[in-house]
């Protein structure tokens, strides 16, 4: 029979073995992290690097996580709950593996994010969990109504039983996928991640003491507490409110979101407001929302915290139940991404009343995607392809943003044109930035990137995307970036709610916002206006309009 | 008579390591470094070096030299105005990179600086498909014109990226020809002469890195080759490039990109010598020094080559030793964050003002004040006598943090250490455990001025149980300068999928590497039985980005090859990530070819054994506060210099020389070997 190890209790660590241990633990997750990407198949893993490790201890607080992609705390926080939720930890075997995905049940925040999580047994007892996520390019051309037409939902279940493969498991999920190929491989990748992960522990266990590990473990968390109360602290108290619109193609309207912050001495609440879940897949679930509000309030609070529990403290979150900010079964969900980016620029909204050294204007406020489905023209194979793209970062006190980033809950890989050509039947035809699309200010707002692509073969896409009705905000008189954009060559049929099919030869063109200036344009060096006049970052139309400069 | 002449020129010192070939004499020599022209520096210690052994400049038959000019320009963004020619729709490319911001969390952060400015990238149509064929031919009117452009803006140097530069290579030539028609005193370069590999990004950043620097390195050596001649040194001078090998003037000043990790990579060869003569070859190396430390892993004498790697914020492919940095040595600061943990590094208080300890009027606490309170170090004086040391500023300093963190003041100086070793395990766990090595089937050979200091703690965080101290730590690199071959490395991509039909594609692709080599070879005057050539394969399961690469044995390539291929490939994949796909099609995808022109190197004699008698070598006892027995110890301090061949020592001890202190702490034992070298053994 197996148990959770004891808690803690009474074992004391003195704060230079704790500050070893957390070396140690960063280590092992940033060890399994590597080890994920370099053996998996998929471009979205190997080159884009969507994908993300972590250690658990035993209650499901996070221990430690490989920094990767914030939006990936999300698809863990939930996971280890759900697992006990459904399986007796005295029926845990070293060498179980668990599978999941689900939104609801599985402790994921949307589908393609397939979560594996191991216990970790030292002296017959479980310590902590191994648990990495990858994003699986799969579950392509699908509806958004409702979760059921997104793809297999898979709640917490044994891929592994005690070191053995459940086949019959594996043959079910391989069976839903369109390139079961690559999803078989990818998750081989992810169970050696996980398989590092426990050895390394067990290793750290040997040498220091379980007892020693896990007390370090919880002095990091407490670590991390009082770096982020340490970092409210130093706020201004009072209320901080802001609103911003949120277009979406899969959307008719744009929704109105809100938040309410309220800082008090060392805690901060944050309400958020919405209207209520769309049959569209914008829908966040609560724990997207918590790792979205982690993430933001982390960044301008103090960015050193370190990226486990702790930090979630001295914070408490709302949004009303059914929302679009925390939807409930069977809301949709696979593009909450373009969302939770939005709720980021709420959050920096807001705290600039108050920190308006410590945040940034609008960033591009998208994660820009494009998804390209078809059939290899060679071998009749399907295929997927997957890819978001960056844009502008919003401007800051005193530093203009940057240009052609991701931004905020993501930050993925672009694919280089060299390795897309070779791999799928499309053209990169232009890759560069958007002249005029920062915000103009004392800085200006980072610039958005155009992608254009040549389908060499028909195949159906899916763009997604948002601020293409309304524009990335600037700060204290900076002025707005400019709006995303899709635009199609010569003979595309009109796309529907950001679907449509390319025949062979036919173009489209993905533009993504740029970012919001900060500060009057006026306050801008006259030098720095000529200098992005030679640049062609801004024309001299803007440099006569926006600064009142002649070039 | 011929000396052979090593220059090692570092930021603060330039060393001079002169070898006698025959008498086999070793003489070292070290002056201040001249960093706004190093060449100053460098000739006068080579002049005042020749004196101290009466030798004439006529007399040096070998001068290798390893330079941070490269990479102190790169670091400092010194290089000169520099243009860029790329395919229309992707000059931006070289900004964007793979568009992930440098930071996740702090949105305060920057990217580095981008080398051309965006009015000096110009695109022209052209392009090539990924199979070679060409949908649109150069447009050479809008080449000429971007040439001109250029020109008339004083542009120094002009980089040329195209993309499938690496498939066919006919547009970026052509605009070689017409930059040699219209802008011949630009230092110019094209992507597939500099990185001849696939991924766009990674090759364009290397090419305009190169255009980058060219000039300044160019004018370094042509400089510094003027000042050589002028002493009437004869030899051609050689440097070193970040693969371990040396390499001509001439060729450097082509190609600087080559060079950046031209410094550490003279370390990693000199563990690699001493470890082959003290009969070592399983090394990790552990290069401490103020700022930084360095690290790389030597496997069966063999340092992994990295095809890339980035380097100070700017990504090169370029074959590179495998050598990881972390930012922490002996001046990095301690401190206490807000959250009450005990920090160290990455600010440093550099050589001025130095560690508290100095007296030179710095307060926050070092590594090395850490080590003076411990008494690790000696506590009145440094460098033999030269540099007195307080060690009750040290203890004041430390007291501070002491307070904050609730310890008392040795537990606080110990945890300073601790600290700074666990950073260091985490530099080493990446080059060896994420590598599929183990560290505890390797010695740790520990050099730089900390070295030696801290290597039996990291040792331990390892599980390590044997350490070698060289005989001269603090000038290591000067000296791996007469220990390093001629080395030049070709590649090129092709995919390819691993059957029957994939003998013939390599071995034409072999061929033309080799034609290669051999024009290398003539052009550094490599006689026959000194050319040395490796031929290794990027492999990778088809679908996975990341390859492995795999060494063929000599001879022609037949079944057998690939037979043996498969497997290695199938072992090393297993080793790495712990599995192997049965069945998966496996790819060929670079075809790469090392060429070495072996020289003749110092050759060091071994001393007779002198017997395990180390008391002549002893010149006091000081007291030595160690974990072990956490408290003050009583240990005897030898001198390294009087250590004799044979000699041993029982831990604690210290052992003490000019520019570094090896720690001997209970439960190890050090033993003088031939070679003069220290070997460190857990009981």
């Amino acid at each position: 029979m197996t148990v959770n190890a004891p808690s803690p209790g009474p074992v004391a660590v003195d704060p230079i073995t704790v500050e070893v241990l957390g070396s140690a633990f960063a280590s092992i997750a940033e060890e399994m992290g590597e080890a994920l990407v370099r053996a998996s198949h998929s471009t979205n893993i190997k080159e884009r690097r969507d994908c993300s490790t972590a250690l658990f201890d035993t209650r499901g607080n996070t221990l430690c996580q490989a920094e990767h992609i914030p939006m990936h705390l999300g698809s863990f926080i939930g996971i280890i709950p759900h697992i006990l939720k459904r399986h007796p930890v005295a029926q845990m075997r070293p060498g179980d593996m668990f599978i999941g995905n689900d939104a609801y049940e599985g402790g994921g925040t949307h589908l393609p994010d397939i979560v594996i999580a191991e216990p970790i047994f030292f002296d017959g007892a479980i310590i902590a969990w191994a648990v990495n996520t990858a994003h699986h390019a799969d579950f392509a051309d699908r509806g958004h109504a409702h979760i059921y037409q997104e793809g297999l939902r898979i709640p917490p279940i044994r891929l592994y039983a005690a070191g053995e493969l459940q086949k019959d498991v594996q043959e079910l999920i391989l069976l839903n996928c369109q390139v079961p190929r690559e999803r078989l491989s990818d998750l081989r990748a992810q169970i050696a991640a996980n398989r590092l992960g426990v050895q390394r522990m067990q290793a750290l266990c040997a040498k220091y003491g379980a007892s020693v590990v896990l007390a370090a473990g919880e002095a990091l968390q407490d670590y991390a507490e009082r770096k982020m109360r340490a970092g409210i602290a130093a706020i201004r108290d009072g209320i901080y409110r802001f609103t911003d619109r949120f277009d979406n193609p899969e959307l008719d309207d744009d929704l109105t979101l809100s938040v309410e912050i309220e800082v008090r001495g060392d805690e901060m609440r944050l309400a958020f407001d919405g209207p209520p879940q769309v049959r569209a897949g914008v829908n966040m679930v609560y724990t997207a929302l918590l790792s979205t509000v982690y993430y933001a309030v982390k960044s301008i609070v103090d960015p050193s915290i370190l990226p486990n529990a702790g930090l979630a403290r001295p914070l408490t979150v709302t949004a009303r139940e059914g929302s679009v900010l925390n939807c409930v079964h069977p809301a949709a969900v696979n593009g909450r991404i373009a969302t939770c980016q939005r709720v980021v620029d709420l959050i920096d909204g807001a705290l600039a009343q108050a920190v308006p050294d410590q945040v940034t204007a609008a960033a591009n406020g998208a994660c820009a995607s494009a998804t390209f489905v078809g059939v290899h023209p060679a071998d009749g194979r399907a295929w997927v392809y997957l890819e978001t793209i960056g844009g502008g970062s919003g401007a800051r006190a005193g530093k203009d943003g940057l240009d052609g980033v991701h931004v905020h809950m993501t930050n993925t890989s672009n694919l280089p044109a060299e390795a897309l050509e070779l791999e799928y039947p499309l053209t990169l035809l232009r890759y560069e930035l958007i002249d005029d699309s920062g915000g103009g200010g004392a800085f200006c707002g980072g610039m958005g990137l155009r992608r254009v692509y040549r389908a060499e073969a028909d195949c159906l896409v899916r763009v997604d995307g948002s601020r293409l009705h309304s524009s990335p905000w600037g700060l204290l008189g900076g002025k707005p970036g400019g709006r995303g954009a899709f635009r199609f060559g010569a003979g595309v049929a009109p796309f529907v709610q950001g679907k449509g099919q390319l025949r062979s030869g036919e173009i489209i063109e993905i533009m993504t916002p740029g970012a919001g200036g900060y500060g009057p344009p006026g306050d801008r060096d006259p030098g720095q206006v000529a200098r992005d006049v030679a640049e062609q970052r801004i024309s001299r139309d803007t440099a006569r309009s926006v600064y009142g400069i002649d070039i | 008579m011929a000396w052979r002449v090593g220059v090692d020129s570092g930021g603060t010192f330039t060393d001079i390591c002169l070898f006698d070939d025959s008498s086999g004499q070793v003489d070292v020599w070290k002056v201040s470094s001249t960093p706004d022209d190093p060449s100053r520096g460098i000739t006068q210690g080579v002049e005042e070096g020749l004196a101290q052994v009466a030798a004439k400049a006529g007399a040096v038959g070998y001068f290798g030299h390893g330079t941070t000019v490269g990479t102190n320009a790169l670091i400092q963004h010194r290089g000169v105005k520099t243009g860029l020619i790329a395919t229309d729709g992707f000059r931006d490319l070289l900004e964007i990179g793979r568009q992930k911001r440098p930071d996740l969390y702090d949105i305060q952060a920057d990217k580095p600086e981008t080398l051309v400015t965006r009015d000096m990238r110009i695109g022209v149509p052209e392009r090539v498909r990924h199979d070679g064929a060409i949908e649109l031919p150069l447009d050479e009117d809008a080449a000429r014109e971007a040439v001109r452009k250029l020109r008339a803006a004083g542009v120094k140097a002009v980089a040329v990226a195209f993309l499938y530069s690496f498939v066919r290579t006919e547009h970026e030539k052509a605009v070689l020809r017409i930059l040699a028609e219209e802008f011949p005193e630009a230092f110019v370069c094209a992507s597939h002469e500099v990185a001849p590999e696939f991924r766009e990004y990674e090759r364009l950043s290397t090419v305009v890195v190169n255009a980058y620097l060219g000039p300044v390195m160019e004018g370094y050596i042509k400089r510094l080759a003027g000042r050589l001649a002028d002493l009437g040194i004869t030899a051609a001078p050689h440097l070193t490039q970040s693969n371990g090998g040396v390499i001509s003037f001439e060729a450097a000043a082509r190609l600087p990109v080559r060079t950046i990790l031209s410094g550490p990579s003279t370390g990693v060869v000199a563990a690699q010598a001493i470890g082959r003569v003290a009969g070592l070859p399983n090394l990790i190396t552990f290069d401490m020094g103020g700022t930084s430390t360095d690290v790389a892993l030597l496997a069966d004498g063999q340092c992994r080559l990295a095809g890339e790697a980035t380097i100070h914020g700017y990504p090169i492919k370029a074959p590179m030793l495998d050598i990881h940095t972390v930012g922490a040595g002996g001046g990095s600061i301690a401190y206490v964050d807000n959250g009450g943990l005990l920090k160290v590094g990455p600010r440093s208080a550099g050589a001025d003002p130095g560690p508290v300890a100095y007296g030179r009027g710095n307060a926050e606490p070092t590594v090395t004040d850490a080590n003076v309170v411990l008494q690790t170090l000696n506590p009145t004086h440094l460098l033999g006598g030269r540099l007195p040391i307080r060690q009750d500023l040290a203890k004041t300093a430390i007291a501070g943090l002491a307070e904050k963190l609730g310890l008392d003041l040795m537990a606080t100086a110990q945890g300073i250490l601790s600290v700074v070793t666990a950073n260091m395990a985490k530099a080493i766990r990446v080059i060896s455990v994420q590598r599929g090595h183990d560290p505890r089937d390797y010695t740790l050979i520990a050099f730089g001025g900390a070295g030696p200091l801290h290597a039996v703690r990291l040792a331990r965080e390892l599980e390590m149980r044997q350490i070698l101290v060289p005989r001269n730590p603090g000038i290591l690199c000067a000296m791996g300068l007469l220990l390093t071959d001629l080395r030049a490395d070709f590649a090129t991509t092709k995919l390819l999928t691993l059957d029957a039909d994939a003998a013939a594609p390599m071995v034409a692709a072999f061929r033309e590497l080799e034609d290669r080599a051999s024009q290398w070879f003539g052009a550094e005057d490599v006689a026959a039985d000194a050319r040395k050539i490796v031929r290794t394969v990027d492999m990778r399961y088809a679908g996975q980005n990341y390859e492995i690469a795999v060494p063929i044995a000599s001879g022609p390539i037949a079944a057998a090859t690939l037979k043996a291929l498969a497997d290695d490939f199938t072992a090393a994949h297993q080793r790495l990530y712990g599995f192997a796909a049965e069945g998966e099609t496996v790819q060929l995808v670079t075809f790469r070819l090392e060429a070495a022109g072996l020289v003749a190197k110092a050759s060091f004699a071994p001393r007779p054994h002198a017997g395990p008698d180390a008391s002549a070598a002893v010149v006091g006892r000081r007291e030595v506060w160690m974990p072990e027995a956490k408290g003050w110890v009583m240990c005897k301090i030898y001198d390294r210099t009087k250590l004799d061949a044979g000699n041993c020592i029982a831990g604690p001890a210290i052992v003490e020389q000019m520019d570094a202190t090896t720690v001997v702490p209970p439960g190890w034992s050090a033993r003088v070997e031939p070679y003069l070298n220290l070997i460190l053994e857990a009981a």
